[in-house]
C-alpha cells in the first residue's frame, strides 16, 4: 500500500485590536491580554474559518484582515480535501450554522479548534481559547457581553452570571 | 498488515470505551482493545445506521484503514475518534454555500448545470445581453455569434440610461429572469473572463453561490434607489473602516484584489474599468462627466467609431456607484458591491457607435438577423396580435413622455408590422448603402425640420410627410423617438444610439414593432394618400423607408440644436 499523503495543517493567528488590546488591555479589563484572537485553518492550500456569515473560505491570508501575525503549525493530516469538504458540509449543517455564530461561545476559535482536532488530534493554543472567560471574567467584559452576545438581555445592574468558557 | 494476534495481547481482551465523533453527534462505544478498524466499523455502522463503506474514520490525523487495530493507532480507553459518513451522492447546495472549494470546482459545477436552464449562455457570452422578451429567444438559435455580440451589446448600450435601467427592471420578463438566482449565476459564470477571475479569487464564487446576496444584487440591481442607498451606506462603512489602522491598508488590498480585477473583466470589453480613475484620483476629461446628466457633445459622426458617449454611459454608473466604493467593509457586501457594478456594468458599454459601424459593414449582420427564426415569429405574433404590440412599444420609456404620441402610434402599428414582413423591406435593410442613403436623406430631413419648420408640413408630395410632418414635429424635441429608428431590427440597434431609451424596448419588450411602429406605419397613409410622384412597389417602399428614417434622428446630432431651440 502507499502511504498516505500528508497535508500539513496550519493554524493563522490573527489579532483583532492589532495591538490594541494588548496596550489597553490593563487600563479597561483590569488584566493583560496579549490580543484579541481570531483563527483560521490552513490546509489544502485554503484558509477556512467561522464567522457570522457561517463557514467560509478563502486563499490562505485572503481576507480583510490581511497576512496573519502568527501561525501556529498544528501537525499534518491524511484526510483528503474532498473528504474535508464533507467534513465540513456535515459542520455546517450541524454545529456551525450561520446562525449558530455566538462571539463567545461559539466563534471562530472554537471552529478552529473543532476542526484541528479533526484533522490532527491536537487541539489549538489555550490562550486563544480561553479568550472568552479571560474577558468575561472582567466587570468590562461582562457588560460588553450585553451588547455583543444576542442572547443576553441587558441586565439591571451589576452583571451576572459566571463567565463561561467556549 | 498489522499483526493482531493474540500473542501480543493479554488473554482477555479489555475492553475500552471509544468516544466517535461525527459533526453532527458523538457516541461512546464500548470494544474490544484489540479490535480491528473493520470490527469497530461494524458497530458504529449499526449505531449510526449507515455502510462500513460509507465511514471514515480519522483520529490524530491520520485515517483509519479497515484492516488496522485500534491498539495501532494508539486509541485507548476514553479517547475520541472522529467520523465521518460518505454519502451516497455529495451533499452540495445546503441551505448556505454548496462549497468552499477552489473557484474552479465551483465554475465547473455550474456550467453544466447550465445547461439545463432554458436560455442558452453561450451564444451570451455576457448573459444578461438576453433579457425580457428575448430571455428565451436566444436559444431559439443564432444564425451567427456576430448577431449575439450586436444584440448583447445593443441592449447593453440600450440600458445605460437610468430611467430605462428602471423601466426594464418593471418589465415582469425580465424581473422573473432576475429573480432567478440560479440563473442569475449561471449568465454570470458564462463569461470566461468571470471564470478567470473567480479562479483567482475564489471569493466570488462564494458571493455567486450565496443566494442571499445574489438576491440581494439582484435586487439593488433592480432598484436605482436602493443602490444609491447600498452605495452610501457602503461609503460610510469605508470611511470607518479606513479610520482603523491598518484599515485603510486593508481596504486597499482588497480592492486590488477583488474589485479591481473583477471591474476590468467586466470592463475589459467595454473599454476600461470605470474605476480607474476614481482609484488613480485622476480626472479625464470624459471620466468625470457628471452623473445622470446626458451626454451633450455632439457626436460629429453617429457612425463613426465609440466616443465619449459609452465611458460617460459608464461613468454614470461609476460615479453613481459613489467614489471610493471599490471596497467595502465587508467581503460579502464588497463582492456585493462589485457584482451589482458587475452587472450595471453589463448594462453600460459602449459599443452602439462600433455597432452601428458594424452594421453598415456587415450587411450579413443584419440579414442574419432579420432572418433569425424568432425574429421572425416574433414579428407575426406581433402583428396578429396588434393589441399586444400597441402594449410593448407603449411600454417603452419613449411613449410614457408623450401621450400624444402613443396615439398616434397605436393605429399605425398594425399596418407597420405588415410592413416589417415584406420581403422588400428586408432586403432593403440589409443593404448597406440603401440604409446610408436612407440615413442621408434621414438628416437632409431632420436638418430641414429644425431650419425650416414650417415648411415641412406642407412638403407633401413624394414623401408624404404630411403625416410625417407631425411626426417629425414632436419628434424634435421628443428626442427620444429618433433612436425608435425606422426599423424594427434597427430599433434595438443603430439609431438608439446613446439615447437608448427605446432600446429596451426593442429587444426587450417588443424587438419589433414597438417604436419603429409609428414613423414607418405612417407611412401608411401616405400609401394611400399622398400622391406618390413615383410609382411602383419600390418607390413606395422607398419612400416609407424615408419616411421612416426622416422620423428617426442621428444620434443626438440635431437634438441639442433642437432642444436649444426650444
Amino acid at each position: 500500500m502507499e502511504p498516505p499523503n500528508l497535508y500539513p495543517v496550519k493554524l493563522y493567528v490573527y489579532d483583532l485590536s492589532k495591538g490594541l488590546a494588548r496596550r489597553l488591555s490593563p487600563i479597561m479589563l483590569g488584566k493583560q491580554l496579549e490580543g484579541i484572537w481570531h483563527t483560521s485553518i490552513v490546509v489544502h492550500k485554503d484558509e477556512f474559518y467561522f464567522g457570522v456569515g457561517g463557514i467560509s473560505s478563502c486563499p490562505p491570508g485572503g481576507t480583510l484582515l490581511g497576512p496573519p501575525d502568527s501561525v501556529v503549525d498544528v501537525g499534518s493530516t491524511e484526510v483528503t480535501e474532498e473528504l474535508f469538504q464533507e467534513y465540513l458540509s456535515s459542520l455546517r449543517e450541524s454545529l456551525f450554522r450561520r446562525e449558530s455564530y455566538n462571539v463567545f461561545e461559539n466563534n471562530c476559535n472554537t471552529f478552529t479548534n473543532e476542526v484541528v482536532q479533526f484533522l490532527t488530534g491536537r487541539k489549538i493554543p489555550s490562550y486563544i481559547t480561553d479568550l472568552p472567560s479571560e474577558i468575561l471574567s472582567t466587570p468590562f467584559g461582562q457588560a460588553l457581553r450585553t451588547f455583543l452576545d444576542p442572547r443576553i438581555q441587558p441586565p439591571e445592574g451589576s452583571p451576572v452570571g459566571p463567565p463561561n468558557g467556549q | 498488515a498489522a499483526a493482531q494476534g493474540p500473542a501480543s495481547a493479554p488473554a482477555e481482551p479489555k475492553i475500552i470505551k471509544v468516544t466517535v465523533k461525527t459533526p453532527k453527534e458523538k457516541e461512546e462505544f464500548a470494544v474490544p482493545e484489540n479490535s480491528s478498524v473493520q470490527q469497530f466499523k461494524e458497530a458504529i455502522s449499526k449505531r449510526f445506521k449507515s455502510q462500513t463503506d460509507q465511514l471514515v474514520l480519522i483520529f490524530a490525523g491520520k485515517i483509519l484503514k479497515d484492516q488496522d487495530t485500534l491498539i495501532q493507532h494508539g486509541i485507548h480507553d476514553g479517547l475520541t475518534v472522529h467520523l465521518v459518513i460518505k454519502s451516497q451522492n455529495r451533499p452540495q447546495g445546503q441551505s448556505t454555500q454548496p462549497s468552499n472549494a477552489a473557484g474552479t470546482n465551483t465554475t465547473s459545477a455550474s456550467t453544466p448545470r447550465s445547461n439545463s436552464t432554458s436560455i442558452s449562455t453561450n451564444s451570451n457570452p455576457f448573459g444578461l445581453g438576453s433579457l425580457g422578451g428575448l430571455a428565451g429567444l436566444s436559444s431559439l438559435g443564432l444564425s451567427s455569434t456576430n448577431f449575439s455580440e450586436l444584440q448583447n451589446q445593443m441592449q447593453q448600450q440600450l440600458l445605460s440610461s437610468p430611467e430605462m435601467m428602471i423601466q426594464i427592471m418593471e418589465n415582469p420578463f425580465v424581473q422573473s429572469m432576475l429573480s432567478n438566482p440560479d440563473l442569475m449565476r449561471q449568465l454570470i459564470m458564462a463569461n470566461p473572463q468571470m471564470q478567470q477571475l473567480i479562479q483567482r479569487n475564489p471569493e466570488i464564487s462564494h458571493l455567486l453561490n450565496n443566494p442571499d446576496i445574489m438576491r440581494q444584487t439582484l435586487e439593488i440591481a433592480r432598484n436605482p434607489a436602493m443602490m444609491q442607498e447600498m452605495m452610501r451606506n457602503q461609503d460610510l462603512a469605508l470611511s470607518n473602516l479606513e479610520s482603523i489602522p491598518g484599515g485603510y491598508n486593508a481596504l486597499r488590498r482588497m480592492y486590488t484584489d477583488i474589485q479591481e480585477p473583477m471591474l476590468n473583466a467586466a470592463q475589459e470589453q467595454f473599454g476600461g474599468n470605470p474605476f480607474a480613475s476614481v482609484g488613480s484620483n485622476s480626472t479625464s476629461g470624459e471620466g468625470t462627466q457628471p452623473s445622470r446628466t446626458e451626454n451633450r457633445d455632439p457626436l460629429p459622426n453617429p457612425w463613426a467609431p465609440p466616443q465619449a458617449t459609452q465611458s460617460s454611459a459608464t461613468t454614470s454608473t461609476t460615479t453613481s456607484s459613489g467614489s471610493g466604493s471599490g471596497s467595502s467593509s465587508s467581503s460579502a457586501t464588497g463582492n456585493t458591491v462589485a457584482a451589482a457594478n458587475y452587472v450595471a456594468s453589463i448594462f453600460s458599454t459602449p459599443g452602439m457607435q462600433s455597432l452601428l459601424q458594424q452594421i453598415t459593414e456587415n450587411p450579413q449582420l443584419i440579414q442574419n438577423m432579420l432572418s433569425a427564426p424568432y425574429m421572425r415569429s416574433m414579428m407575426q405574433s406581433l402583428s396578429q396580435n396588434p393589441d399586444l404590440a400597441a402594449q410593448m412599444m407603449l411600454n417603452s420609456p419613449v411613449f410614457t413622455a408623450n401621450p400624444q404620441l402613443q396615439e398616434q402610434m397605436r393605429p399605425q402599428l398594425p399596418a407597420f408590422l405588415q410592413q416589417m414582413q415584406n420581403p422588400d423591406t428586408l432586403s432593403a435593410m440589409s443593404n448597406p448603402r440603401a440604409m446610408q442613403a436612407l440615413m442621408q436623406i434621414q438628416q437632409g430631413l431632420q436638418t430641414l425640420a429644425t431650419e425650416a419648420p414650417g415648411l415641412i408640413p406642407s412638403f407633401t408630395p413624394g414623401v408624404g410627410v404630411g403625416v410625417l410632418g407631425t411626426a417629425i414635429g414632436p419628434v424634435g424635441p421628443v428626442t427620444p423617438i429618433g433612436p425608435i429608428g425606422p426599423i424594427v431590427p434597427f430599433t434595438p440597434i443603430g439609431p438608439i444610439g446613446p439615447i437608448g431609451p427605446t432600446g429596451p424596448a426593442g429587444p426587450g419588450s417588443t424587438g419589433s414593432g414597438g417604436p419603429p411602429g409609428p414613423t414607418v406605419s405612417s407611412s401608411t397613409p401616405s400609401e394611400t394618400t399622398s400622391p406618390t410622384s413615383e410609382s411602383g412597389p419600390n418607390q413606395q417602399f422607398i419612400q416609407q423607408m424615408v419616411q421612416a428614417l426622416a422620423g428617426a434622428s442621428p444620434p443626438q446630432l440635431p437634438n441639442p440644436e433642437v432642444r436649444f431651440q426650444q
